[in-house]
């Protein structure tokens, strides 16, 4: 994950969010985008495929309308 | 400093108990207090007054008639202002919702009502629980009480500054990265975050759907303790309430710590993330008293600090972008500055992004398990050090240091900072005591046993 952020993508990720910002604020979190991209680094581990995600869930009795 | 004026919900529960202590009079001093001190305070945001008096004399009468509905019957108290209170405002804090009046209550509301607690007020968030202490909102910041020229942390800011200045005896704050932790911690009481699904989150506003939890905050660990026992329990309106029995919090406490074996996670707070020299002090004291009480103390490595921090807020970023996706689209200027910054970031994370923070926070929950096994509970930091002045909080401080509470966020673990004496200029400092999931009873065990056998509960702040 490259470490720095063009005008052209944050403009392209601000649109694709919806977001409207102003220069300013746009200037601002260009400046903060190494530190996304550091945090993004550290949670990408060679986990392999199989590696499950925290939330991955099981159905309980709500789900299941058993305790209605 | 003065010794307490103002009794905790044990004292109070014990004295009402006995009639020499009526429910009106505590309920009378705590809005007196109120009255005296909140001009500078800024705890509450709203107060209700008349409900609450009227709480204590129904409270007062059911009592006297030997209708007492347990140790929080008659005691005052304050909700954060992102929990829903039917016909009472409920704003999170924000211009976006300064009209919005619930009809419902939010489970923990019900929950403390149920157990014959008096509303005092709604107290001071950061808005919607995030983004720090903002200037440009409706309502000032909360104030930290041993000097109010200095920040009490958030999003609980109001609880926090509310229970240790005494204008309410316990109260609800919540917890996203640290938001229970962090005021109690600089405002010098206690707070937990108590196992993830313990509590139910149903009608409180979202900060982060999977790092949110609903606790108490309270002077000592004991009056967390009788708060969490009428906020425990299942509710099928939160899709992460845990269904499970609900043990006896007190049952425990004054049965002494010798044997237990805590577990110092040293490099969190020595080497990833420098503590303050009175903070070392205060968790070095700590760890001293807990092995006089009879506590073996045992060396814990984990990942670095830094990984959890990123894990958890890679999560927070994302989820709460989501929950605010909306108004982020069409009310973005509505936010306070720092929301808008906070809330501009979920641009920058990337679905898989996202995904592989949760699946490393899979892997860092099994690793504090595996860390955990034959220990009873472990202990770090809960804040750098004391209060900084609140002009001087960094606007992008989850890039600038890392958090000490956040990793039991990601954990979902249950986690407590209780007072650890005072640093160089006289504030609070405190320590983070770590239990197993669903093992609030150790916690505050090994809490109460601490704090009476230290003096750092004799002193509350006083303000001139």
């Amino acid at each position: 994950m490259p470490a720095d952020i063009s005008d052209q993508t944050l403009d392209f990720l601000l649109a694709r969010a919806g977001l409207d910002l102003t220069p300013a604020q746009k200037a601002e979190l260009k400046s903060v985008y190494p530190g996304i991209a550091a945090m993004a680094e550290r949670v990408r581990k060679p986990r392999g495929i199989m590696a499950e995600p925290a939330h991955a869930y099981g159905f309980n009795p709500v789900d299941l309308g058993e305790d209605l | 400093m003065a010794a307490p004026a103002i009794p905790t919900i044990a004292e109070a529960a014990k004295r009402i108990a006995a009639k020499q202590l009526s429910p009106v009079e505590l309920t009378r001093a705590c809005l007196d207090r109120v009255r005296a001190l909140d001009d500078r305070l800024h705890a509450f945001v709203h107060l209700t007054e008349e409900r609450a008096l009227a709480e204590a004399r129904e409270a007062e009468r059911a009592i006297m008639a030997g209708a007492s509905k347990g140790p929080l019957h008659g005691i005052p108290i304050g909700l954060k202002d992102i929990v829903d209170t039917k016909g009472i405002p409920t704003t999170c804090g924000s211009k976006i919702l300064q009209d919005n009046i619930p009809d419902t209550d939010a489970a923990c509301a019900e929950s403390l009502a149920e157990a014959g607690t008096v509303l005092i007020g709604k107290t001071t968030t950061h808005e919607f629980a995030d983004g720090g202490p903002s200037f440009d909102l409706p309502k000032p910041p909360a104030r930290n009480p041993w000097n109010t020229d200095h920040f009490t942390a958030g999003s609980s800011s109001g609880t926090g500054a509310a229970v240790a200045a005494g204008l309410i005896l316990g109260g609800i704050g919540t917890d996203t990265g640290g938001s229970i932790r962090g005021p109690a911690a600089l405002c010098g009481i206690a707070g937990i975050k108590p196992t993830y699904g313990l509590v139910s989150r149903a009608g409180v506003a979202p900060a982060a759907f999977s790092l949110d939890h609903i606790g108490p905050m309270a002077w000592t660990s004991e009056d967390c303790a009788l708060m969490l026992q009428a906020l425990a329990g299942y509710d099928a309106r939160d899709p992460a309430s845990a269904d499970r029995p609900v043990p006896n919090y007190t049952a425990a406490l004054g049965s002494g710590i010798k044997g237990l074996k805590v577990g110092v996670i040293h490099h969190f707070h020595e080497v990833d993330y420098k503590v303050s020299p009175g903070t070392q002090r205060g968790i070095d004291g700590t760890i001293s008293a807990l092995r006089e009480l009879g506590a073996e103390i045992r060396e814990v490595q984990l990942s670095p600090l830094q990984d959890w921090q990123a894990c958890g807020s890679l999560i927070s970023i994302t989820e709460r972008a989501s929950a605010y996706d909306e108004w982020a689209r069409t009310r973005l200027g509505d936010f306070s500055e720092r929301v808008q910054r906070r809330l501009m970031l979920g641009a920058l994370v990337s679905g898989v992004d996202y995904v592989q923070a949760v699946r490393r926070r899979r892997e860092l929950r099994a690793e504090l398990k595996a860390a955990m096994a034959g220990l009873d509970i472990v202990l770090t930091a809960a804040a750098p050090g004391e209060a900084p002045k609140i002009d001087n909080v960094p606007i992008w401080d989850v890039f600038d240091r890392p958090s000490f509470t956040i990793p039991f966020n990601v954990a979902g673990y249950p986690a407590m900072s209780i007072c650890a004496g005072y640093g160089e200029g006289g504030l609070p400092v405190a320590v983070q005591l770590v239990g197993k999931p669903f093992d609030e009873a150790t916690l505050f065990r090994v809490a109460d046993a601490f704090e009476k056998a230290t003096p750092h509960r004799n002193a509350r702040p006083v303000l001139a």
